[in-house]
């Protein structure tokens, strides 16, 4: 039989089809809704890393003029808390930004973006890795989710391949002209298969098209970002096959078309709501979390301990308000005062550090173990590659709090030699202070590990389909239709 | 006429493969997700009062020192984790669960779960009101959105009508037939509910009358999904175009109208972020009294107060020490600015849920998820009451450390410190939820909107009935 009739003939039924048009007018708007929506969590993220870095500046200038004033003379009275010549109160004052930018294609999956922050200042005193890391917002709002593009993908895009497919052998069956075709030299199997590969080649396109015009609508520069949504394409393409293929089996045994939709709808809603949910519950039982709770119970015990020694060094009333200090005019003495300050911080500052490393290790074995239960599901697989090219995964959010916390040191060891040679702060070295970029390098990759999944769990389906029709005999199918 | 209709349609489905399938696994999954729903609770709460424990004997075993070292040290509110969330975990996942109670400053509730938890964790959890709210319905049309068509592709419905059976019995028989194993499984979940709740040692927090008053709300979630099962059935010329016409205002109401309403709502009344937030606080603390800027404009303009008040001239001369009255009246000044702000943000939060109960006009599911998440003490409304009453411990814990500094020493002197049986004279932190009765009587909104969604689809259900065509 010439295939190529066959694909003719197909895409011709497929034009015809009135509601696969809609659908598939539908699934544009959906994809350009979900894109536009997508960008606005991202304009959201941006704002307050723009004006934090606006404020950022305009103190910049201030502290430059304030600290020429103090120099030449023209500014006095001013408390040691409020000098902008001691080094501490820069360190304190002239906080960097240290902000996690959102990668330009963020808008295709909020991810964890909404449990964080993406400004953080880490200053001279204060524990990095105790920072804030929280966002303000609605918990019902990080409960429901977003309709972004990778709600639309995981969850949408299955159920229009099932949509396109799911009566393919059964509707031939019903309208008896199964039995004309099979009584062609022509194998079930290979037939369907054609069939199947014209569906496919005809949402892909859809989809890929849906895709593009969504992201170029919301802004996305496609040259720019080509490796990125290639990248998404794939994936996409690899998880549209394995549903094609699940779509493939159940059709290959023989059952009605209402079998059929009950039968796939019932995968759809075991595969992608409850094996997720399923995985997440066991992955949060069988390796909880490290608990915080119990954490910051030994890091208040270390941190009271250690409050105990740094009294010793200096008086904790100071250390709690370093502003009633005695106002000195002398700049010597009070450098002494503030040397002590800073070594009795440093006391607490390292017992709870080795609290805070030990839970932090922890942590980082927890969430590696589950991240391997990924494999479990392609729907889980898919959501992390999303995750990944949008730059919202949990590693990208663990890398911004590691990175952070190494700025912060980083920050610290601009001013600790300066402070413990007793240097005053000169107004140039304002320019010259450490400043955090984000690098997006340190996250680790995990795409080629998702993306060979996902073509393993493509191929078994296809393979199990055909394996399972050798033992239903064409003759059987002829007979039943 | 009507209850033969009824258990003849209750033996169709009882015997019917796929319900029996789908209901076993809903069951399964249920026992499943309240068991270690329990187990998980009894893990929280076994941490929380021990970490609890463990913060009163840090505070209880301070050394001498001056109370505003103490205050500055601090002391940690673990929020409780309530019995019913069994059933429900609501925004558990999504909140913070402990609160850091130290001078100068209103500290947020940190340690979220989901912030320690992997992208995974966002697909939901194995919880029953996952199972309740999204796979019963589904189990509901799966089971019944053939009930009426298949009658009409069989030809039977002709038969029926010919025999004079009227379209509201029919109508009454068949939802009863269809409604009664679902609410059969689902009863059974919570027997099982309640049996657990009554081994669980803290039970006499828990109101039986509302967990009696949860599965009223889903019964009537579920009778809103079977008054539109029925009336898809009815519509529909085959089975086939029900099933995809219920299947679509199934994810539609369930998947799609959560997200979509969540995106509006903040949209149209958005919070602000961390960083204008407590920005918006530090502008308005500069302006005024604060602990920590005793020569501020506002803290000479208090000295000047006192000073007249006692008529004195110097802060040597006042029977109490200043510096501990400044720092109480600096703090309770900052409390204010605090309360102020967080006020705004509880506004644009009641905005939002005006907006969720408008959008729920449009899915049954909002109400539904609401209302139990509210009975189960698992809603952000719980969260908000947890940490406003741990505020108002704060203040209380502030006022007794800073007066004691005010009324035991003398002003300028603070080598003073407090002697280490005065950290027990401060009563530990004690939370108490809000009663039932208020939190019924502030979801009223909610109640009402479930009642019209399932008085109004009954309506339709019926009408179409009366119009039934073979």
């Amino acid at each position: 039989m010439s295939y190529r009739y066959q694909y003719k003939y197909e895409w011709l039924v497929l034009l015809r089809e009135r509601w696969i048009i809609i659908l598939s007018v539908i699934t544009l708007f959906l994809f350009i809704y979900a894109a536009f929506s997508g960008r606005e969590r991202v304009e959201e993220r941006k704002r307050p890393i723009a004006v934090a870095r606006e404020e950022m500046k305009a103190n910049d200038e201030r502290l430059k003029l304030l600290i020429d004033s103090v120099e030449r003379g023209l500014k006095s009275g001013l408390s040691p808390w409020q000098n902008p010549q001691r080094l501490n109160v820069v360190g304190q004052q002239a906080a960097r930004v240290a902000a996690f930018d959102p990668q330009p294609l963020a808008l295709i999956a909020t991810g964890q973006s909404d449990l964080f922050t993406h400004v953080v200042k880490p200053r001279l005193y204060g524990e990095a890795q105790t920072l804030g890391f929280s966002e303000l917002s609605n918990p019902v709002q990080l409960l429901f989710g977003n309709f972004d593009l990778a709600f639309t993908i995981i969850y949408l895009l299955p159920l229009l391949v099932l949509a396109f497919s799911y009566n393919l052998l059964s509707a031939e069956k019903e309208s008896g002209s199964l039995r004309l075709t099979l009584a062609q030299p022509v194998g079930v199997t290979r037939w369907l298969f054609n069939k199947i590969s014209v569906r496919f080649l005809v949402l892909s396109v859809l989809v890929i098209i849906s895709l593009l015009v969504a992201l170029i609508l919301a802004g996305v520069s496609v040259s720019e970002q080509g490796s990125g949504i290639l990248r998404m394409l794939i994936a996409i393409l690899l998880y549209m096959i394995f549903w094609f293929g699940l779509s493939f089996l159940i059709n290959l045994r023989g059952y009605s078309s209402g079998q059929n939709a009950v039968i796939l709808v019932s995968a759809w809603v075991l595969l992608v709501l409850l094996v997720p949910a399923t995985i997440s519950h066991l992955a949060n039982h069988l390796y909880p979390v490290p608990s915080r709770v119990v954490m910051l119970t030994e890091l208040r015990y270390a941190e009271a301990e250690a409050q105990k020694k740094a009294d010793s060094i200096l008086e904790s009333y100071y250390r709690d308000h370093p502003e009633l200090m005695p106002a000195q005019s002398s700049g010597q003495h009070l450098y002494i005062f503030w040397i002590k300050y800073f070594a009795a911080q440093e006391e607490i500052r390292k017992a709870m550090q080795t609290v805070l490393n030990a839970y932090e290790d922890k942590l980082q074995a927890q969430q590696r173990t589950v991240d391997r239960l990924r494999f479990l599901s392609p729907a889980i697989l898919i959501q992390n590659v999303l995750n990944e090219i949008a730059g919202t995964s949990t590693r990208h959010y663990n890398s911004y709090r590691a990175q952070v916390v190494a700025f912060a040191e980083t920050w610290r060891q601009f001013f600790v030699p300066k402070i413990f040679r007793n240097e005053l702060m000169k107004k140039e070295w304002i320019d010259e202070l450490p400043s955090f970029t984000w690098d997006e390098k340190l996250v680790e990759k995990q795409y080629l590990a998702d993306t060979l999944a996902l073509i393993a769990y493509a191929v078994i389906t296809f393979g199990v389909a055909i394996w399972l029709q050798r033992s239903l005999l064409k003759r059987e199918l002829i007979i039943s239709a | 006429m009507l209850f033969k209709i009824a258990f003849k349609e209750m033996k169709e489905v009882l015997r019917e493969g796929r319900f029996r399938i789908l209901s076993l696994l809903c069951l399964l999954l249920l026992v499943v997700a309240v068991f270690s729903a329990k187990k998980y609770y009894e893990y929280v709460n076994a941490q929380h009062r021990s970490a609890a424990e463990k913060e009163r004997m840090n505070w209880l075993y301070q050394d001498a020192k001056n109370p505003h070292s103490a205050a500055h040290y601090g002391t940690y509110a673990f929020k409780p984790k309530q019995p019913l969330s069994l059933l429900d975990q609501g925004v558990d996942k999504y909140t913070g669960v402990s609160i850091y109670l130290a001078a100068h400053a209103r500290n947020e509730a940190e340690y979220m779960a989901a912030q320690d938890q992997t992208a995974l964790s966002r697909f939901g959890d194995l919880t029953a009101d996952f199972i309740l709210l999204f796979l019963i319905p589904l189990l509901i049309i799966l089971t019944g959105f053939n009930i009426i068509s298949r009658e009409k592709e069989l030809g039977t419905l002709r038969l029926l009508q010919s025999m004079g059976v009227s379209p509201v019995a029919l109508a009454w028989g068949k939802w009863l037939g269809l409604f009664i194993p679902v609410a059969g499984v689902v009863i059974l979940v919570f027997i099982i509910v309640y049996f657990l709740l009554v081994n669980i040692p803290d039970f006499g927090q828990v109101s039986f009358s509302a967990v009696t008053l949860l599965l009223g709300v889903y019964l009537i979630y579920y009778g809103v999904f079977a008054n539109l099962t029925l009336l898809f059935s009815a519509w529909a010329k085959r089975s086939a175009l029900a099933f995809v016409l219920l299947l679509t205002t199934w994810m539609v109401m369930c998947l799609a109208m959560p997200r979509l309403t969540t995106t509006l709502a903040d949209k149209l009344y958005p919070y602000p972020s961390q960083q204008e937030f407590y920005d918006a606080i530090n502008q308005d603390k500069k302006k005024g009294l604060s602990g920590h800027e005793p020569w501020s404009e506002a803290a000479k303009k208090l000295e000047q107060q006192v000073l007249a008040e006692y008529g004195v001239d110097s802060l040597h001369k006042l029977p109490f020490n200043f510096d501990g009255y400044l720092m109480q009246k600096g703090e309770e000044h900052e409390a204010e600015i605090y309360f102020a702000h967080y006020q705004k943000l509880k506004e644009t939060y009641e905005k939002q849920s005006r907006f969720y109960r408008q959008a729920a006009l449009l899915s049954p599911y909002l109400p539904a998820r609401f209302l139990s998440m509210a009975l189960s003490r698992t809603d952000y409304y719980h969260h908000w009451h947890f940490c406003d009453e741990a505020e108002k411990y704060r203040l209380y814990m502030m006022n007794e450390l800073n007066m004691n500094l005010a009324e035991n020493s003398k002003f300028g002197d603070w080598g003073y410190k407090a002697d280490p049986s005065f950290w027990a004279t401060i009563k530990p932190f004690e939370y108490e939820a809000p009663s039932y009765a208020s939190i019924i009587s502030m979801n009223t909104g909610n109640f009402a909107v479930l009642l019209v969604w399932f008085a109004a689809s009954m309506a339709v259900m019926l009408v179409r009935f009366k119009n039934l065509k073979p």
